[in-house]
C-alpha cells in the first residue's frame, strides 16, 4: 500500500545487468533507474519525488494481490498479480547483451504473460532524464517513442498491445491479455551514441539467456552451510552491485533513501567504500567465488593509486576520487525525507578504520592467489607506514560522523588490524619487511586501546576515548581478529545490553552531527552473530542468525536499516553491506559449528 | 600546393574531427558515433565494431582530403578558408545525405523509413541533418568539418 505515492522500500526488488540497476516495486511500479550507469542520473526516480521524478507503472485496473519471487539462482523477477479475474505475471529483466547481435547499451525488459481469464491491465511510462531537471519530451521514431535529453536517450518499444495514447512526456494505454497471450515491452537506452531499437525476439530472448547466466554464475557459489537461501540470494544481489567494466562494488543502487522518514539522513550510495574490501573478499572467497574479488582487489589498488598511501574513504564506480555531494532541490525526498542529496561528503573525511579493511584484504587476496608484484607490495608496505605515521590522528570513525574528528576505538583497533597484517605479509615475504617499526607501533595502539578506550564500569571497550558510550563497530573487533583476549567477548555482551532491541542492533546511542534518529542498523545484528560464533557462543549465534533472516524481504533483501517498532526498511536498499555480513556470518557459524 | 600535404592534413584533420566529436557526445550535445555507424556494419560486436569504425573513419578521412585536393588542383587554389568552405559542404552532404541516406541502404542494422526492427536489432536512424541525435548534431558536425576542411586546406597549401 503505498503512501502519499510511495511505496514502502520493502515492497522494492532490484534488477540490473552489472552497470545499473532498477528498483520494481510489489506493485508493479519501476520508480528508479539511472542511466547508463548506478551513478549516472535517474530516468525514473519516483522513489524520491512521486509526482516528478518519473515510473513506469503497469498494474491490474482492478483491485489485486501481488506475489514475487526472482527465478531460482538468478536475479530475473517474477510478479503475479491476482485478481477476482484471473492471473497474469510480469518477467522483469535487465537484459544482458552478448557479443554475438548488436544490443541496446541498456535495456530493461518486461514481459507480461496472461496464465488464467482475462485481467484487465494499465501502463504508464513517464520518462524523465537527468533527474527531472529538464522536461523530457517524447519523439516518435516509426512505432517506437524515444526520450532524449543531453546525449541520453531512452527509446520505447512494445509488442503485444491494443494500441497507446501518446502526451507530451508519458505515454500510457490498457491492454487485456487472455491465457497464454503475452506482450512485451523493451526501454532501451543510449549514452552518447544512436539507440540500438531491439526486435521483440531479440529482447524476449535476451532475457531468457540473461536467466540462463544468472543461473550459471550463481552454480559457482560452492556454500552448502546453513541458511544457504539467504546466502545465494545475497551473493546474487552482491553481484548485481558490481559494476562489471571496473569490478568496484556499490554500497547500493539508490541515493537518498531515508534513515528516518521525513528527516535529513539521506545519503547517496551509489559509491565504492575501500571498508567493503575485506567483507567483500571474505564473502567471496568463502563462497569459492573468485573472479569478483579478484577484480575488486585489483580495482581498489588502482583506484587508490594516486592518493596512496593516503586512502581515500570512497570512490566512485569507476574509480574516481571526486565524490561531490549536492542536493536535487526539486525533489520532495521520499515521503517528504529532504534533502534529496547525490555524491558523498563522506568521501572527503578521514576514516583510519579504512586501513585496516584494506590490509587485511590485501592479506585475504594473498592467500587465495598469492604474490602481489614487486611494486604493489611496496605500496602496501607504504601504507603499513602511514598508518605508523598517523594513527595517533583523530579521525570520522566508521560511521562518517559529522561532528567533530575524535579518537574512535574501532579506528584505532583497524590500524592495528593494518599493521597485524602487514606484518603477515612480510613474513611471508610478500612485501618489504619494515616490521619491527610496525610492531612496536601495534604494541602502541593496542595499549592506547586499553589504557584509553577500555571502560571498567561497562567491561567493555567504549566508542572513542571521550565517548564513553557503546558503538557497535566494536563487533568487528572480534570478526577481524582484534587481539583483545576476554575483553572482546565482554565488549560482545556490553554492546548486545545497550545497543540491542531484541535481535536488531543499533550503531550508537549517542551524537554523531546530524540531526533526527534513525532505525536500527542490519549490518549490526549480522556482525553480532558473526562475533557471538567467533566468541565461542554459536547456539546464540544459530538463534540470531534466524530471526535475522525473518527481517529480509518477501524476495530475500535487506535495507541499510530497519525500524524497530515497524518492522519498515529504511535507508539505501539493497544494501551491499548488510548482505555482505549475511554471508560472513552464516560461514563463521558454520566454520564455528564444524569446529565444536 | 600538395598532395602530401592535404594527406597529413587529412590525417590531422580527422584526429581533430573525431576527437571534437567525441568531446560533443561527453559534453551531451550529441549522440552521434561515427566509429559505431560504420563499425557496425561489420561486426555486432560492440568493441569490434569500435576498432573497425575508427580504422574505416580514419581511412575515409585519407580519401576525402584526396578528394578535397582533387577540387584544389582543380580549381588552382588551396587554403585554409577555401578548406573550411569545401567542409561546410562536406558537413552539409554528410548530414543530408551520407549518413542520412546511403549509409542506411547499405548498412545491415541501421533503420530506414522503409525498415524496422522486427526481425533484427536496428541502429535509430539519423534523420535529416543527423538531428535525431540531438538538437546540437548538425552544429557539431559542422563545426568538426569545417575544421577538417582548414586543416586539409592549410596543410595542402603550406606543403
Amino acid at each position: 500500500m503505498r503512501i502519499d505515492g510511495y511505496a514502502p522500500i520493502e515492497e522494492y526488488a532490484a534488477i540490473g545487468d552489472g552497470r545499473t540497476a532498477a528498483l520494481v516495486a510489489r506493485d508493479g511500479a519501476i520508480d528508479w533507474l539511472c542511466i547508463p550507469d548506478m551513478d549516472s542520473s535517474a530516468v525514473f526516480a519516483a522513489l524520491l519525488d512521486a509526482r516528478r521524478g518519473g515510473s513506469f507503472t503497469l498494474a491490474p485496473v482492478s483491485e489485486f494481490e501481488s506475489e514475487r519471487r526472482y527465478r531460482d539462482g538468478s536475479n530475473i523477477l517474477e510478479t503475479t498479480f491476482t485478481t477476482s479475474a484471473g492471473r497474469v505475471k510480469i518477467v522483469d529483466g535487465m537484459t544482458l547483451a552478448g557479443t554475438d547481435r548488436l544490443a541496446p547499451l541498456r535495456e530493461v525488459v518486461r514481459i507480461v504473460e496472461a496464465l488464467e481469464g482475462t485481467v484487465p491491465l494499465r501502463w504508464r511510462i513517464e520518462p524523465r532524464l537527468d533527474y527531472a531537471r529538464r522536461p523530457s519530451k517524447l519523439e516518435r521514431r516509426g512505432d517506437r517513442l524515444l526520450a532524449q535529453l543531453g546525449g541520453k536517450a531512452l527509446a520505447i518499444s512494445a509488442w503485444g498491445l491494443p494500441g497507446w495514447r501518446e502526451e507530451d512526456d508519458a505515454v500510457g494505454g490498457e491492454l487485456d491479455l487472455a491465457p497464454g497471450e503475452t506482450a512485451t515491452f523493451s526501454l532501451a537506452a543510449a549514452d552518447g551514441e544512436p539507440v540500438v531499437l531491439p526486435g521483440r525476439r531479440d529482447s524476449e530472448q535476451r532475457v531468457e539467456q540473461t536467466d540462463a547466466f544468472w543461473r550459471e554464475w550463481s552454480g559457482k557459489a560452492s556454500y552448502d552451510g546453513p541458511w544457504r537461501d539467504a546466502v545465494l540470494r545475497s551473493a546474487l544481489m552482491l553481484k548485481l552491485l558490481v559494476f562489471a567494466p571496473t569490478g568496484a562494488i556499490a554500497a547500493a543502487p539508490t541515493a537518498s533513501l531515508p534513515e528516518e522518514i521525513g528527516g535529513v539522513r539521506n545519503w547517496d550510495y551509489r559509491f565504492s567504500w575501500l571498508r567493503d574490501s575485506s567483507f567483500l573478499l571474505d564473502a567471496f572467497a568463502s563462497l569459492g567465488i573468485e573472479d569478483e574479488g579478484h577484480a575488486f582487489f585489483w580495482w581498489f589498488m588502482h583506484a587508490s593509486r594516486l592518493t596512496r598511501p593516503r586512502l581515500q574513504v570512497l570512490y566512485s564506480l569507476d574509480g574516481g576520487a571526486a565524490t561531490d555531494e549536492h542536493e536535487l532541490d526539486h525533489f520532495e525526498g521520499y515521503r517528504s525525507s529532504r534533502p534529496v542529496r547525490v555524491g558523498n561528503a563522506a568521501g572527503e573525511q578521514v576514516q583510519l578504520d579504512v586501513y585496516g579493511a584494506v590490509l587485511d584484504a590485501i592479506w585475504t587476496h594473498v592467500r587465495n592467489h598469492g604474490d602481489l608484484g614487486g611494486d604493489t607490495g611496496r605500496s602496501v608496505a607504504k601504507i603499513a607506514d602511514y598508518v605508523t605515521e598517523h594513527w595517533r590522528d583523530t579521525d570520522s570513525g566508521i560511521w562518517e560522523v559529522r561532528n567533530d574528528p575524535t579518537h574512535f576505538a574501532q579506528s584505532k583497533a583497524m590500524c592495528w588490524v593494518a599493521l597485524d597484517r602487514a606484518i603477515r605479509l612480510a613474513d611471508a615475504g610478500i612485501i618489504p619487511d619494515r616490521s619491527e617499526q610496525w610492531r612496536a607501533s601495534a604494541d602502541e595502539i593496542r595499549r592506547f586501546i586499553d589504557e584509553r578506550c577500555w571502560d571498567d564500569e561497562r567491561h567493555s571497550y567504549v566508542r572513542a576515548t571521550d565517548l564513553r558510550e557503546l558503538d557497535a563497530g566494536l563487533l568487528t573487533l572480534p570478526i577481524m581478529d582484534f587481539d583483545g583476549g576476554p575483553r572482546l567477548a565482554l565488549t560482545v555482551d556490553a554492546v548486545r545490553r545497550e545497543l540491542a532491541d531484541g535481535p536488531l542492533v543499533h550503531r550508537y546511542r549517542g551524537d554523531d552531527g546530524v540531526e533526527g534518529g534513525e532505525g536500527a542498523f542490519l549490518t549490526c545484528s549480522f556482525w553480532l552473530a558473526d562475533a557471538l560464533a567467533r566468541t565461542g557462543r554459536v547456539p546464540e549465534a544459530i538463534e540470531l542468525m534466524d530471526e535475522l533472516a525473518g527481517f529480509a524481504n518477501d524476495v530475500g533483501l535487506y535495507a541499510e536499516e530497519l525500524d524497530p517498532e515497524t518492522g519498515a526498511f529504511l535507508g539505501n536498499f539493497p544494501q551491499g553491506l548488510v548482505h555482505l555480513a549475511l554471508v560472513n556470518a552464516a560461514v563463521s557459524i558454520a566454520a564455528a559449528e564444524r569446529a565444536r | 600546393m600538395s598532395l602530401v600535404g592535404a594527406l597529413a592534413g587529412g590525417f590531422v584533420g580527422t584526429v581533430v574531427l573525431t576527437t571534437g566529436l567525441r568531446l560533443a557526445q561527453e559534453l551531451g550535445l550529441t549522440r552521434m558515433d561515427i566509429p559505431l555507424l560504420l563499425g557496425t556494419i561489420f561486426s555486432q560486436d560492440r568493441s569490434r565494431a569500435k576498432l573497425i569504425g575508427y580504422a574505416l573513419h580514419f581511412f575515409n578521412g585519407l580519401i576525402f582530403s584526396l578528394l578535397y585536393a582533387g577540387v584544389f588542383f582543380a580549381v588552382g587554389q588551396a587554403g585554409w578558408l577555401f578548406g573550411a568552405v569545401l567542409g561546410l559542404v562536406h558537413a552539409a552532404f554528410a548530414g543530408g545525405a551520407l549518413v542520412n541516406v546511403l549509409l542506411p541502404a547499405l548498412h545491415p542494422h541501421m533503420g530506414t523509413p522503409w525498415s524496422d526492427a522486427r526481425e533484427s536489432p536496428i541502429l535509430e536512424p539519423a534523420g535529416f541533418m543527423l538531428r535525431n541525435y540531438g538538437r546540437y548534431t548538425a552544429l557539431a558536425t559542422t563545426v568538426a568539418h569545417l575544421a577538417y576542411g582548414a586543416i586539409v586546406g592549410g596543410f595542402a597549401a603550406g606543403l
